[in-house]
């Protein structure tokens, strides 16, 4: 444990090497939520959207923004460059689990953004666009809980990509996919609720709304209480059936490894 | 017991078909012709705990998936691996424990941190003793000379550094077997020095098995008493540098400075291969005459500044030994392999 915690820690100060990144980011995170308060605010403005108010809507945005810096989604861009690269031998030949290691280098990059990205970007959204509070502290710790399980699936899901991509050789149509699902289904953009209700009905057999979604609602309290329990049991089934597909995947992937080159 | 044991692998790659153009490639998208490529072919030996041991053979040869297969990174396609008593490939973890493995081509280092930073996540990786690690690492630090850039992130650092850093985390670990694939691709020579110095001081100090791949001769030469070679996935040769040498090696290189430019001399027994004016070149091939013989027939002719004899290198003998491979591989195709000596 402690090993990958290294990990953990030194993707972190690796990241410091590109500090001056860390001003784009905000700069990009600004811009992101200027943009969706700004739509929110016509739309809003203009037609009655089921008594959500702007303020909600803000607070959903910059939720959403937030959240999209953390998720460990530069999983499979990073298997897909050492299998083409053929550095992933390198990764073999340690005394580690594979999985294990790209999971807590990727949280390294997860604090990174956290402590850089997150942090600042909420401080300056607060101070310029206004954050409507947890709906309650229960909610609050609903919304930690949850965020931990977006980590969780958004890590799987990106993994799967990659252990997919040992049978391609590329990730880059795949990723492309995971992405065009997570940028509907995860609900970041257009909250579920707002779905026709068929939609919202795929939506939420779906692993991608813990992505975005459920995270923001529940801060907000716009899932009611009773349900809580029921999501958080669905997102721990998702991440059963996800980390099964993954287990089983990888010893086949691993036993067909073509390394490139060299 | 044989620390390393290969028996009968074989390691085929399938290889789909791909088409040239772009109609062809989507033709590519709805085919699944494949070609397969054998890489390895029925290739058999053991090496010995202590043994350094050198993987000669031209590119493609197999050599460094030889090696990903004894790591347990490969799974071979036929026959059995064996390192440490164990098939690689299901005890890779706990194998990996005790292998130490560099593969000149890539690195693994943390490229943007200190080099002392990769050291001591390799310290935890590998669940190594405050004490033991700095035991090792002054050995290395001092051997290779790393203090001059120990605190340097390693993307500053030198090719020849860069590399003599890899080869000192690979060996942190105590393990008993160490793998290098093309340690001293790309170095200068001054590089290439210190590395082989180096590893032969591990083998011989500290009893670490070695097997390396090169196109070095002089890396083998240096490090390794025995080589394997081959070629085409096969195996070539398998026993002492000094056997080959004996083996192929019949030719010696005289050279004579004469006094003054004799012009052309024609003595049966000897080929002219090099004239630079009054010094000149001949390949003498033992043949029962001793090369002081037709020295001292040309000195009673012509008169004679200096004379020296060398054998050839040992770069010559492989290269005569490719040629030959590749030759019996024009004429039959039932490739057997010509010359597996006993091992020593």
């Amino acid at each position: 444990m402690k090993t990958y915690l290294m990990f953990t820690a030194k993707a972190f100060s690796n990241q410091m090497a590109y500090r001056s990144e860390v001003w784009f980011r905000l700069l990009g995170n600004f811009v992101t939520i200027l943009i969706q308060v700004a739509i929110w605010k016509a739309v809003i403005g203009e037609v009655d959207v089921g008594q959500v108010s702007i303020e909600t809507m803000t607070t959903y945005s910059i939720l959403n923004t937030l959240l999209t810096a953390l998720l460990l989604n530069g999983i499979s861009g990073k298997v897909d460059s050492s299998l083409k690269s053929g550095s992933i031998s390198s990764e073999l030949v340690k005394p580690i689990s594979y999985p294990l290691y790209l999971l807590f280098e990727g949280l390294g990059g997860s604090v990174y953004q956290l402590v850089f990205t997150a942090v600042p970007s909420f401080l300056i959204a607060w101070l310029y666009f206004g954050i409507m509070p947890p709906a309650s502290p229960v909610f609050l710790a609903a919304y930690v809980t949850a965020l931990l399980m977006a980590l969780a699936i958004s890590f799987l899901l990106g993994y799967l990509v990659s252990l997919i991509a040992f049978w391609f050789m590329n990730h880059f149509a795949l990723s492309w996919m995971l992405g065009g699902l997570l940028t509907i289904f995860s609900g970041s953009f257009l909250p579920l609720w707002l779905f026709p209700p068929t939609w919202e009905g795929v939506a939420k057999l779906l692993p991608f709304q813990f992505l975005g979604y459920v995270p923001a609602s529940l801060y907000l309290g716009v899932i009611p209480a009773e349900s809580i329990l029921g999501v958080f049991i669905a997102g721990i089934i998702w991440i059963a059936i996800l980390l099964l597909i993954v287990q089983w995947l990888w010893k086949k992937a691993i036993s067909r490894l073509v390394i490139q080159g060299g | 017991m044989s620390i390393i044991s290969v028996s009968g692998v074989t390691k085929i790659y399938r290889q789909y078909r791909r088409f040239p153009g772009i109609i062809g490639s989507v033709r590519s998208l709805f085919t699944r012709q494949y070609s397969e490529e054998i890489a390895v072919k029925d290739i058999t030996f053991s090496i010995e705990k202590g043994e350094a041991v050198g993987y000669l053979g031209p590119n493609g040869a197999g050599k460094s998936t030889m090696i990903k297969m004894m790591t347990g990174i490969l799974l071979p396609s036929a026959g059995e691996v064996r390192v440490l008593n164990e098939i690689p490939h299901k005890a890779r973890k706990n194998n990996s424990q005790h292998l130490g493995v560099v593969f000149g081509q890539r690195s693994q280092l943390w490229w943007d941190l200190p080099v002392t930073d990769s050291f001591e996540l390799h310290k935890y990786i590998y669940k190594i003793s405050d004490e033991s690690y700095r035991k090792n690492l002054g050995f290395c630090t001092e051997l290779l000379s790393l203090s001059d850039f120990i605190n340097k992130p390693v993307r500053q650092l030198s090719l020849g550094q860069r590399m003599r850093v890899e080869i000192a985390m690979a060996l942190l670990h105590e393990p008993e077997i160490l793998f290098l694939d093309e340690p001293t691709i790309g170095l200068d020579v001054m590089a290439k020095d210190q590395i082989r110095q180096f590893l032969r001081a591990v083998n011989q100090e500290k009893k670490t098995t070695i097997l390396l791949t090169t196109h070095d001769m002089k890396d083998i030469e240096e490090i390794c008493p025995r080589m394997i070679i081959v070629n085409k996935g096969s195996l070539v040769y398998d026993g002492s540098v000094a056997a080959l040498r004996s083996k192929l090696g019949d030719e010696r290189r005289v050279v004579i400075e004469f006094a003054q430019d004799p012009g052309s001399i024609e003595i049966s027994g000897l080929t002219l291969i090099k004239e630079e004016g009054s010094r000149k070149t001949f390949l003498f091939t033992r043949n029962g005459t001793t090369v002081f013989d037709y020295v001292s027939r040309i000195a009673e002719k012509y008169p004679i500044e200096d004379v020296s004899i060398e054998d050839v290198d040992i770069e010559s003998i492989i290269r005569r030994l490719y040629k030959q491979l590749a030759a019996e591989d024009e004429e039959s195709q039932g490739r057997q392999p010509i010359l597996v000596g006993g091992a020593n």
